[in-house]
Formats: structure tokens, C-alpha cells, sequence
């Protein structure tokens, strides 16, 4: 079976080619180089993607296949994932430069940090284009293992170890579950191409599939459901969002989320497609099961971090509302509350990087006190994220939330929507609880005045951007529809 | 069964085998040999004299790192291998490929070398 | 682009002055603004010569902004030659009041904020102007709102601009609400917010009815009636005109553009804009009329007792806005939209001398310590004379023209109320004249009334004062003049080609120029009495008015305290709402809904929260535990499901 092999057909894969001997390069540089220029590599790196941006954004507009032949391809780029690349990129590129100073100021800025953050954006690319359960499994490790060394990055603290061992751990048995679903698959289909199994699946439609297939699919699911942080696999969450150093914690609610979604959206829709009947069940379980952890558990915290890791778990329940959903619709939705979800936690962290008294890094939500009185500026911001991400109209993460319950109520998913609404509402008590914090409490110490350009420029662009999205909408609202109708081939033709 | 499948027989065959001499070899010596134990019979044995310490002390970390260092070149040779088997089949394709892989390897080879993990002081 | 350029440079200016208005500097936000204004006001003179003078109306598509289901709303701006004219009227108002606030504010500590909600305020004004549907014309309309909100409570150390702010908010939003129902009556009967559709369907829908309380409704009578409810919140028409006197607490700039010229007149625009609907509901035109002819009627009467300067110029604009609506009332829309234009010019040369007259007395405002300055402030003064004198409708200034239009328009209807509205009219103009010169001759003649201190210190403003007022003083002179052919007179169906729409049936307009001489004389000649009789009372024999005021006590209070409008509302409105809500707060609120909701769901959300936490114990065995048994339960769940 002698191939014949043409480099124009690596084309579709020029995006993440190039960010892995970008990668190699930065290393080589990095460890060639006398002194430890943590921010020459940052800044390069930040390049690389913004050039992987370029890249991808002209790849987007038909499906392409790469790594083997046609449809069975290990690698596919369509609309889809020039769209959540390109979110992963921007996420991935705005943590990066928000982590500079931080890194710098702790000494830990050594120059794998870039690196290492770089693999792991390559890692999610793949995954979003994966077309097949090996190179699913191949994104995902490469993502995931340079995100285990990123959580323990801070390697002299001891609460940056322990998280890096238990997402280790953890990340560990949800690997191996996937593993176990993929092989049960294959055992019983007999392929993991990604094309082959909707065949199989839309093939015999009327017949049910076996009990096999299914149990393979859960586990799947559950191994998918560890990355995006669903309950009941969301327990590493809390403990390493708190624990990691803070840019990389920023860095865990933005990329590796979106991708993992992503990801878990382009199976659920793709080789599971006509299993809609079968894993709706789950996905509604996760869905509701997140967005009510989310809600509950985030009341009682007082460490920012970790109420960050709630938040986001709550989060991830509504975008699993929209693929529940499974329909183009919903689809947008997801994809809309992702670029919303991207541009408020990045802006959250931003302010949370600069939670510094005397130099001294704090994290608690009472040292947040009176910060409306000693940094007008930076708690107003804070205050439109909050409110945003408490989807009070008309900032932008309301429409997000709106799309994805609409989505969901034409699905005739109603009372799916209607527990959605009821848990944002209680969400919306920890998020006014930081304005209230902010604004009515008597300020104790106020923080450092944070001069780091990127820093204040991310803040000010994701204000405005949840700001102004209700004015402009457009361009999103047409983006993301693009890009979900090329996963319903069927509906949009 | 499907014919497809009927291609992992000897994996199973192989694994029975492996399973039943490792309970041959450790039923036999139950079986088979005296079970007399005291408390110096049951108790761990160095070279005679008497064990220092806990077994379970810790270990330096360069242990690790060179273990794991070990097991990554030997992976990449198991993997070679079979490519090597198989270079005529898989033709230009395959060869880049392994190529680029190597090339990878490399790269991680140079950057632990500078980094000073090769060195034990 | 250059229309773009002007619409947009404004809100520019106004986020760079408020953003970095620290860095900037007070001198730095004054320029941004006042350049981006100027330039707008610049851009806008050929905009009108090509829209409105060579007939090029454009629609130019930015972004498409709402699409649900048949709602497609996009952003949009519309330029013909209402907007033209409205937006030549915004712009350089706007930029004289930009540069007056340069010297008016000198000593105000937070100018960059001042100046940023003034640019803000023009941007949403001209927003409001070149909308092409309906939701876009709410945004700018809430957007004048929020921006006159934020600078009548510019001095929110001051509890009576605070509560004054509260006020015209609140007032405005019973009118919003009115207009809101009937952008949505519009959109349920059209199927379309746009205006281009819904004039072009309009007359295929002159019959439709709705029935609504078992009762078969005209269903265009029922959307602008709705929506003049709109118009009459912002236009402060009788009933809700109580918010604009307290408005005054504001700067007077603010009230100059806000309250004189631009926001409150975005009633009257609207309701032209709307003309082609309006066309075809006579029961919503005859509200109109009455309206306006009892608004001017009613505000000149409180006018003639007022004794705060601006207070009186207030009450004038309330009287004008009616004039310009019983003019829309009798379909002279042209003529309502024409003495927008000159009230525009010298409402704001008045309010701005008026400013620069309590600026000359210390911020002293009541007239009856002032008078006999004019010596001492002679620019001021003749600006005044000249403001007022346009005001009065005394002939040849701008305000002669287009005042008179209205009034023979309105006797040219031939209709009940229009007749009704001429004599309204006749006898407002009467007082407005007499209140005109009362303030004049009580600001600037007679004796001193104020004490040494304050007299000594009388001077006349600085030139980045004036130059605004004598350019707007141009305005009020020869404004009429310029005007009155295109906008009325022979030319005006050319000049306005389209914007506004007559039905042959109302022919108020065409009649004007066939009214008795008399009818046209009129106007003039009830001015000029009423100047006299203010000479008589204020100067011949001072004494007068006192005796007039005792001999009827009652009257004279009945006006002072202006119809005991707010008194009214007071009873029927704020106090029971006060019991209202008390009344919720402590037994719906506090005993059924906190006790059984809020705290008691916040209680057991603590609990949860608490179980939740617990659940968290930090070893990882139990989270490797959870996962597992998450996956049990769904293979279980399946297995059990399977068939």
C-alpha cells in the first residue's frame, strides 16, 4: 500500500505545522540563549499564534481533509474549526500576555512557560480537528500533559504540585476511560474513523445499537466530560484552579475549555450524530448536574480562584445546553457563548492578576473590598464582567445565555431551559456578591496600581467588548451560524 | 466472530500464555515447597545483616528523571522497529514521517542535554 | 463617509474626553469636543446643500443589528431633508453651546465630564435624527434621555438637581412607555419597524381595525396616539411638561441645548417624521391640535408669574413645543418643523444670555433682584432684545415668520379646533410678549435691586461667551427670512420632496396664503400690546402688578404655583404609589416573599452550598471515586434503559 504523497495535502494542517516548529524553534532559542528571556519567547510566541490566526483564518471557508485518504482522514478543517481555533488562539494569546509580569514578579519566568503554553495550543487544535479517535487521543494528550506541567509549573509551592498531581492523576483515569470507550467502539464497529462511525450509525438507523456501542460512548463522553470539567468529573477543577499559578489557572478557563467543547461538540455531532436519541440523556445530565454545582457551590467559596472554577463549571453546563439542543441553533449558541465566555473570564483574570497589596499576591473575595472607591476604573470593569456573567440584559453574556435557551426551547427541550434560567439565578448571587463587595464595603488595603500595558489593555478590550456586543452582534451572530451549520451538512442543504 | 477480529488470536493466545506460567511458576512453589514461617524467615533479608531504615525511603529525583529519560529512547526504538519492518510498504511517506519524529526526538534530546539532566552532579 | 464622519465624530469625542479626560486635561477635553462637534456642524452644511437643496436623500446600511424571526433591525442612517435640517439645527446649536461651556464651566472642577455627556448628548441626537426605522429612532430617544438625566444632575452634590434628574426621568418614562407600545402596535400592524415599508403600506392599511376591549378600534389612531404619548413625554406637553422647569437645576448650557433647543423638539421631529401615519388618523390629529394649543396656552399663563429667570424662559419652550404641535395638529408639519428651526436659534440665544446674565450677577436667578444692569452688560443686553424680540414674533425677526405661519394655519384649517388653536395661540402670543419684556425690563432696566456687592461685581461675560450668541443671534435675525419660501412658502413641496406627506384632504398649508388680512395681522399686533402693557406695569407704574396680584389673590396663586400641576400629581400619583409600595414592602415583600422566598431558598442554598463544600474534601481517591461512580450510573442507566 505504497502512498503517494504530495505536500499540498499537509495544507489543511498549515495552522498547527507551523505553531509546532514555531514551538521547537522557541525552545531551541530558549535554551541556547545565556540569560532567560521569559519575555523575548512570550512575545514570539504571541506572534506564532497571531501568524497561526492568519493562517487559519483562511483555511476555514470549505471542509478539507489531511493524514490519509478523503473522508477518513485523521484531520478535517471546515468553518467549525476555523472558528473555535480561532477562539483557542485569541484565548490562548491573551492569557499568554497576561502572564508575563505575573511570572516575572513571582521568578518562576523561565522560558518553557511560552513554550509549553504553545503545545498545548497545538494540542487543541488537533483536537478540534480531530476526524478520528487517534488523532482525538493524540491532541488530547499533547494538550493535556502540557497542561499537567503547566499546573505544577510553580514547582517550589506546594499547592502548584498538589494540583499538579491530582490533575495528573485525575487526568490520568479520564484518558484511560476515553481510551477504554474507543476501544470498546472499535471493538464492536470495527473502525475509529469519525466518517466511518456515522456511516455505521446512520446506516442502521432503525436498529438500535448494541449495548457495547453504548457503553463505549459513555465512556467516551465521561472521559470528554473530565476535560470540559462536567459534574460528576469535575472534582480536579476546584482544587487546581486554586492551586496553579494564576495565569495558568486564566489559561484553564479560556483555551483548554473551548477546545475540549469543541471537541466534544465535533463527536457528538459527527460519528455519534444519529445517536442523538441515546446521548442526549447524558449530555442533559451533565448539563443540568453543572450548571447546579456551578450555582450552589460557588456561594460558599471565599478564594477568587476557586470561585472562578465554579463559575466556569456552571458555564460549561450552559454551553451543554446548547449541544443538547443538537441542532444548528444550538450549535451557534454554544459557539457565541464561547467567544462571550473567552472575552469575560480573560478579563476577569486580568483583574484577578492584579490583586496585589504591597506586592503581595491575594486571592481572597474580601480583599476585594472598597476596590470601587480606590480603583474606580478597574471595579467597573469587574462590575460589567460580573453582571455579564450573571447574564443581566444588556451585556453580552445575557444574549449568550439567551441564544442557548432559545436553542434549547426549540429543541422542545423546555424544561431543560427553564432549570437553566433558575440556576443562573442563583448564580447571580455570587456574582453581585463581588460587586457588593466592591462597592459597599469599606476598602482595607487597596492594591497595587497595575501599570502592565496588556494587563489594562485586555480589561478595557473585554469591557468593551461585552458592552458593545449588543450593538454589533452581527458579525458573531453570522460567524458562528457559518461555522455550525458545516456539522448539520443535512439540515443546511 | 468476525474475521477481522479473528486477527487479535494471538494476542490472546500470548496473553494466556503469559498468565498461566506466571501462576505456574507461583502455585508451584506454594504447592510444592515447606510453609514453615517465623519471624525470621518472614522478615526482609540484605545480605545478612540486619535491614536499616524504612524500605520505603525516598529515593533522589535524578533516579526519576533518568528512568524516565531511559524509557522514553526505548520506546523510540521499540517504535523504530516495526517501521523498519515495514519501510518497504509504507514508502516515502512513512520514511519522512519517522524522520520528522526523529527529528522531534532530537530536538528534546538537545534541550535536556543543555538543561544538564544528562549530567548526575 | 462624510455622513458617517458626522454622526459618529461626537460619540468619539465624547468617549475620549470621558475616558481619559484625566489625561487629557480640562483644555484637552474641551478641544477634542468642541473639534469634534465643529466638525460635525462643518459636515453638515454640505450634507444639507446636497440632501436637501439638490434633492440627494441616501440611506446608508451600517450593521445589521436584530435579526429574530420577521424583527430585522439594522443600523442605519437616513438622511432626507427633515433630517438635513434637523441635523444642521443639533450640530451648530450643539457647537455653540460646546464652545460657551468652555467659558461658562471655567470654574467647575470636573469640566471633561461636562463636556464628554454634551458630546454624548449630540451624538444620540443625531442618532435619533437619521434613524430609518423605528428601534433605532428609541435608541437616540433613550440615549437624549440618559444623556439629559446625567447633566440635569451634572451637580449631583446639589439635592435639587438630583431629585429634579430623578424627575424628568421618570416623567419621560411614562411617555417612553407610550412609545414603546406603539413602536410595538406599529410593528404588529405593519409586520416592520422601517419606515420606508410602513409609509409606503400605510395608506393600504388607512381602514385596518383592531379589536381590543370588545370594542373595533381605528388601529392607526391607536399607534400615534401611542406614540405621541411619546412625544408628548420628551416634548413636555400638558400633563407631562412637569419635569422641564425642574430641569433647570441643570447648567444652563445643558439647558440652552437640552431643554430649549434640540432634545425637547425630538417630540415634534418625531411626529413629522411619522407624518405619512399620522395623515390617516384625523382622531390623533385632533389630539394633537388640542394639546399643543393648551400647552401653549397653559405655559404662557404661568410664564407671565414666574420669577427665576430660567424658569420663565422654561415655561416659554413648553408654550413654543405647543405652538409646534397644534401646528403638526392642523398637518402644517412644515411650519411646525420651521419654527423648530428658529425657536431653536433663539430659545438657545436666550437661555445662553440668560446664563450670561446670572453669570454677570454672581448666580444670582431670581428677577426680582436684578435690573438695571444693561449698562454694564450691553452686548448681553441688545443679544436679549434680539432673542426676545424673535421670541414675540415682532416682524422681521425669525420667530414673525414662522409663528405666524402656525397661527394662519391654523385658522386655515377651517376646523373646529383649529379655529380653537388660533385663539389659543393669539392669546399666548399676547403673553409671551408681555413675559418677554417683563424679564427684560426687570433683568436689565429700572433700578438696582441687588445689593452693592453683587452690582459691583457686574461684568460683561468673555468673548468664548458671546461669539456663540452672536452667531446664534445671526440665527434669530435672519433665520426667518432665509427659510421661509423653502420650508413654507412656494418652494416647499420641492425642498422638502417627500420627507413630509399631506393628504389633499389638508390643505392647511396651500390655505395660508388665502387667509383674510387680518387674520395675518393679528399676530403682530396682540405683540405689540403685550410689550406695551410690560412697559406699563414695569416701568411707567411698577406699582400695578402688586395691586393686580392682590385684587386677584386667587388667580395669581393659581399660576405661581403653576395649575398645582405637581400638587396634583402629588396626591393622585407619588403618595399612593408611596403606600402602594410601602404597603408591598412590608407585607408582600418583607413577610410573604423574603420570608418564603429569598431567605428561606438562601437558606437552604446555604445548606446545599455547605454539602457541596463538603463533598470538596481535597483527596483524590474520593474525586477518582466520583468519576467512576458517574460513570457507573450512566452504564447502569443504560443497561437498565437498553431495551
Amino acid at each position: 500500500m505504497t502512498q503517494t504523497f504530495a505536500f499540498s495535502s499537509l495544507v489543511p494542517a498549515l495552522p498547527e505545522l507551523f505553531l509546532t516548529v514555531a514551538a521547537l524553534a522557541l525552545l531551541m532559542l530558549g535554551v541556547f540563549r545565556k540569560e532567560d528571556g521569559c519575555r523575548q519567547s512570550t512575545l514570539l510566541a504571541i506572534i506564532a499564534m497571531a501568524i497561526a490566526l492568519v493562517l487559519t483564518s483562511q483555511l476555514g471557508g470549505s471542509v478539507s481533509y489531511a493524514f490519509g485518504g478523503g473522508e477518513a482522514g485523521l484531520f478535517v478543517m471546515d468553518g467549525f474549526g476555523a472558528f473555535t481555533k480561532a477562539m483557542v488562539l485569541l484565548g490562548s494569546a491573551f492569557t499568554l500576555g497576561m502572564s508575563g509580569t505575573f511570572l516575572e514578579r513571582e521568578k518562576i519566568g523561565r522560558f518553557e512557560y511560552p513554550v509549553l503554553v504553545l503545545f498545548a495550543t497545538v494540542g487543541m487544535m488537533i483536537m478540534i480537528s480531530a476526524n478520528d479517535f487517534m488523532s482525538l487521543y493524540l491532541g488530547l494528550e499533547l494538550q493535556s500533559l502540557s497542561l499537567y506541567v503547566l499546573a505544577a509549573y510553580h514547582r517550589d509551592n506546594l499547592k502548584a504540585t498538589e494540583a499538579g498531581v491530582k490533575y495528573f492523576v485525575l487526568g490520568a483515569l479520564a484518558s484511560g476511560m476515553l481510551l477504554y470507550g474507543a476501544s470498546l467502539l472499535y471493538g464492536f464497529v470495527g473502525t475509529t474513523s469519525f466518517d466511518g462511525l456515522a456511516k455505521v450509525f446512520g446506516a442502521e438507523h432503525a436498529v438500535r445499537p448494541s449495548l457495547g456501542v453504548i457503553i463505549g460512548m459513555v465512556f467516551v463522553l465521561a472521559g470528554l466530560a473530565f476535560k470540559i470539567s462536567a459534574v460528576p468529573f469535575h472534582m480536579w477543577a476546584p482544587d487546581v484552579y486554586e492551586g496553579a499559578p494564576t495565569p495558568v489557572t486564566a489559561f484553564f478557563a479560556v483555551a483548554p475549555k473551548i477546545a475540549a467543547l469543541a471537541l466534544f461538540t465535533r463527536v457528538i455531532t459527527g460519528p455519534f450524530g444519529d445517536l442523538a436519541g441515546e446521548w442526549r440523556q447524558v449530555v442533559i445530565f451533565l448539563a443540568l448536574a453543572s450548571m447546579f454545582l456551578g450555582a450552589f457551590a460557588a456561594i460558599g467559596q471565599t478564594n477568587i480562584k476557586r470561585l472562578m472554577a465554579y463559575s466556569s463549571i456552571g458555564h460549561v453546563g450552559f454551553a451543554l445546553v446548547g449541544i443538547a439542543a443538537n441542532s444548528v441553533l444550538g450549535i451557534q449558541g454554544l459557539l457565541i457563548y464561547l467567544a462571550i465566555y473567552l472575552f469575560m473570564n480573560t478579563g476577569v483574570f486580568a483583574i484577578i492578576l492584579s490583586m496585589r497589596q504591597k506586592g503581595r499576591l491575594v486571592e481572597g473575595i474580601d480583599d476585594l473590598a472598597g476596590l470601587g472607591k480606590t480603583h474606580p476604573a478597574m471595579a467597573f470593569v469587574m462590575m460589567v464582567l460580573m453582571f455579564s456573567m450573571a447574564g443581566i440584559p444588556p451585556l453580552a453574556g445575557f444574549w449568550g445565555k439567551l441564544y442557548v435557551f432559545l436553542a434549547a426551547v426549540e429543541s422542545g427541550l423546555m424544561a431543560l431551559a427553564i432549570l437553566g434560567v433558575l440556576s443562573s439565578v442563583v448564580s447571580a448571587y455570587y456574582y453581585l456578591r463581588i460587586i457588593k463587595v466592591m462597592y459597599f464595603d469599606e476598602a482595607l488595603e487597596p492594591f497595587d496600581r497595575q501599570t502592565d500595558r496588556p494587563m489594562r489593555l485586555v480589561m478595557g478590550l473585554s469591557a468593551l467588548v461585552v458592552l458593545v456586543f449588543t450593538f454589533i452582534p452581527g458579525p458573531l451572530l453570522v460567524g458562528a451560524k457559518a461555522a455550525a451549520a458545516v456539522l448539520f451538512p443535512a439540515a443546511a442543504g | 466472530m468476525d474475521a477481522w477480529l479473528l486477527e487479535y488470536l494471538p494476542i490472546l493466545i500470548f496473553l494466556g500464555i503469559a498468565i498461566a506460567i506466571s501462576v505456574i511458576a507461583v502455585g508451584a512453589s506454594w504447592l510444592v515447597a515447606r510453609q514453615k514461617p517465623d519471624t525470621e524467615k518472614g522478615s526482609a533479608y540484605e545480605c545478612g545483616f540486619d535491614a536499616f531504615g524504612d524500605a520505603r525511603s525516598k529515593f533522589d529525583v535524578r533516579f526519576y528523571l533518568v528512568a524516565i529519560l531511559f524509557i522514553i529512547f526505548d520506546l523510540e526504538v521499540a517504535f523504530l522497529f516495526p517501521w523498519a519492518v515495514a519501510l518497504g510498504k509504507i514508502g516515502l511517506f512513512g520514511f519522512w514521517s519517522m524522520m520528522v519524529f526523529l527529528g522531534v526526538l532530537t530536538i528534546g534530546f538537545i534541550y535536556e542535554w543543555r538543561k544538564g539532566a544528562l549530567e548526575w552532579e | 463617509m462624510m455622513y458617517v464622519l458626522a454622526i459618529f465624530l461626537p460619540l468619539l469625542a465624547s468617549l475620549v474626553a470621558g475616558l481619559f479626560g484625566r489625561t487629557l486635561g480640562d483644555r484637552g477635553a474641551q478641544i477634542v469636543t468642541c473639534g469634534a462637534v465643529g466638525t460635525s456642524a462643518l459636515l453638515s452644511i454640505p450634507i444639507f446643500l446636497t440632501v436637501a437643496m439638490e434633492g440627494h436623500a441616501v440611506t446608508i446600511t451600517l450593521l445589521s443589528w436584530i435579526q429574530s424571526g420577521t424583527v430585522d433591525v439594522s443600523w442605519a442612517l437616513k438622511f432626507d431633508t427633515l433630517t438635513a435640517v434637523m441635523m444642521i439645527v443639533v450640530t451648530w446649536v450643539s457647537f455653540m453651546v460646546h464652545v460657551y461651556s468652555v467659558g461658562y464651566m471655567s470654574h467647575d472642577p470636573s469640566i471633561p465630564r461636562f463636556m464628554s455627556y454634551l458630546s454624548l448628548f449630540t451624538f444620540a441626537m443625531l442618532m435619533l435624527v437619521t434613524s430609518d426605522n423605528l428601534v433605532q429612532l428609541f435608541f437616540g430617544w433613550e440615549g437624549v434621555g440618559v444623556a439629559s438625566y446625567l447633566l440635569i444632575g451634572f451637580w449631583y452634590e446639589k439635592p435639587s438637581a438630583c431629585s429634579a434628574a430623578i424627575k424628568a426621568f421618570l416623567v419621560n418614562r411614562v411617555g417612553d412607555f407610550g412609545f414603546a407600545l406603539g413602536i410595538f402596535g406599529a410593528y404588529f400592524l405593519f409586520d416592520t419597524v422601517s419606515f420606508d415599508v410602513i409609509f409606503a403600506v400605510a395608506p393600504e392599511k388607512a381602514a385596518a381595525t383592531v379589536v381590543f376591549f370588545g370594542h373595533e378600534w381605528h388601529a392607526i389612531t391607536i399607534v400615534c396616539l401611542l406614540l405621541f404619548v411619546g412625544a408628548m413625554g420628551k416634548s413636555a406637553q400638558l400633563g407631562l411638561h412637569t419635569w422641564l422647569p425642574d430641569a433647570m437645576e441643570g447648567p444652563t448650557p445643558v439647558s440652552a441645548l437640552i431643554h430649549a433647543a434640540t432634545m425637547v423638539t425630538a417630540g415634534v421631529f418625531m411626529v413629522a417624521r411619522m407624518s405619512p401615519l399620522f395623515e390617516y388618523s384625523a382622531t390623533a390629529l385632533m389630539v394633537v391640535t388640542v394639546v399643543g394649543a393648551a400647552t401653549a396656552f397653559f405655559a404662557a399663563t404661568v410664564g407671565c408669574v414666574q420669577n427665576d429667570i430660567k424658569r420663565v424662559i422654561a415655561y416659554s419652550t413648553c408654550s413654543q413645543l405647543g405652538y409646534m404641535f397644534f401646528a403638526i395638529g392642523v398637518s402644517a408639519y412644515q411650519a411646525a418643523i420651521f419654527h423648530l428651526m428658529t425657536h431653536a436659534f433663539f430659545k438657545a440665544l436666550l437661555f445662553l444670555g440668560a446664563g450670561s446674565v446670572i453669570h454677570a450677577m454672581s448666580d444670582e436667578q431670581d428677577i426680582r433682584r436684578m435690573g438695571g444692569i444693561w449698562r454694564h452688560v450691553k452686548v448681553t443686553w441688545a443679544l436679549m432684545w434680539i432673542g426676545s424680540l424673535a421670541l414675540a414674533g415682532i416682524p422681521f425677526f425669525a420667530g414673525y415668520y414662522s409663528k405666524d405661519v402656525i397661527l394662519e394655519a391654523a385658522w386655515a384649517a377651517g376646523s373646529p379646533v383649529g379655529q380653537m388653536a388660533y385663539w389659543l395661540g393669539i392669546a399666548a402670543a399676547f403673553m409671551t410678549a408681555f413675559y418677554s419684556w417683563r424679564l427684560l425690563i426687570l433683568v436689565f432696566h429700572g433700578k438696582p435691586r441687588a445689593d452693592e456687592r453683587v452690582m459691583a461685581h457686574v461684568h460683561e461675560s468673555p468673548a468664548v461667551m458671546i461669539v456663540p450668541l452672536l452667531v446664534l443671534a445671526t440665527g434669530a435675525v435672519f433665520a426667518g427670512w432665509v427659510g421661509y419660501e423653502l420650508f413654507v412658502g412656494h418652494e416647499q413641496l420641492h425642498f422638502w420632496a417627500g420627507a413630509i406627506k399631506n393628504l389633499p384632504e389638508h390643505p392647511a398649508l396651500e390655505n395660508v396664503h388665502h387667509v383674510p388680512g387680518w387674520v395675518a395681522l393679528a399676530p403682530t399686533v396682540v405683540a405689540v400690546s403685550g410689550i406695551t402693557l410690560a412697559f406699563i406695569f414695569y416701568l411707567v407704574a411698577p406699582v400695578l402688578p402688586g395691586l393686580l396680584a392682590k385684587t386677584f389673590n386667587g388667580v395669581y396663586r393659581f399660576l405661581l404655583n403653576k395649575w398645582y400641576f405637581d400638587e396634583l400629581y402629588d396626591v393622585l400619583f407619588v403618595r399612593p404609589a408611596f403606600r402602594l409600595g410601602r404597603g408591598l414592602w412590608k407585607g408582600g415583600d418583607g413577610a410573604l416573599i423574603d420570608g418564603v422566598g429569598p431567605d428561606g431558598v438562601a437558606a437552604a442554598t446555604r445548606v446545599i452550598a455547605a454539602r457541596v463544600a463538603r463533598a470538596q474534601s481535597g483527596y483524590l481517591y474520593h474525586y477518582a471515586f466520583a468519576m467512576l461512580i458517574g460513570v457507573a450510573a450512566f452504564v447502569t442507566w443504560y443497561m437498565f434503559n437498553a431495551r
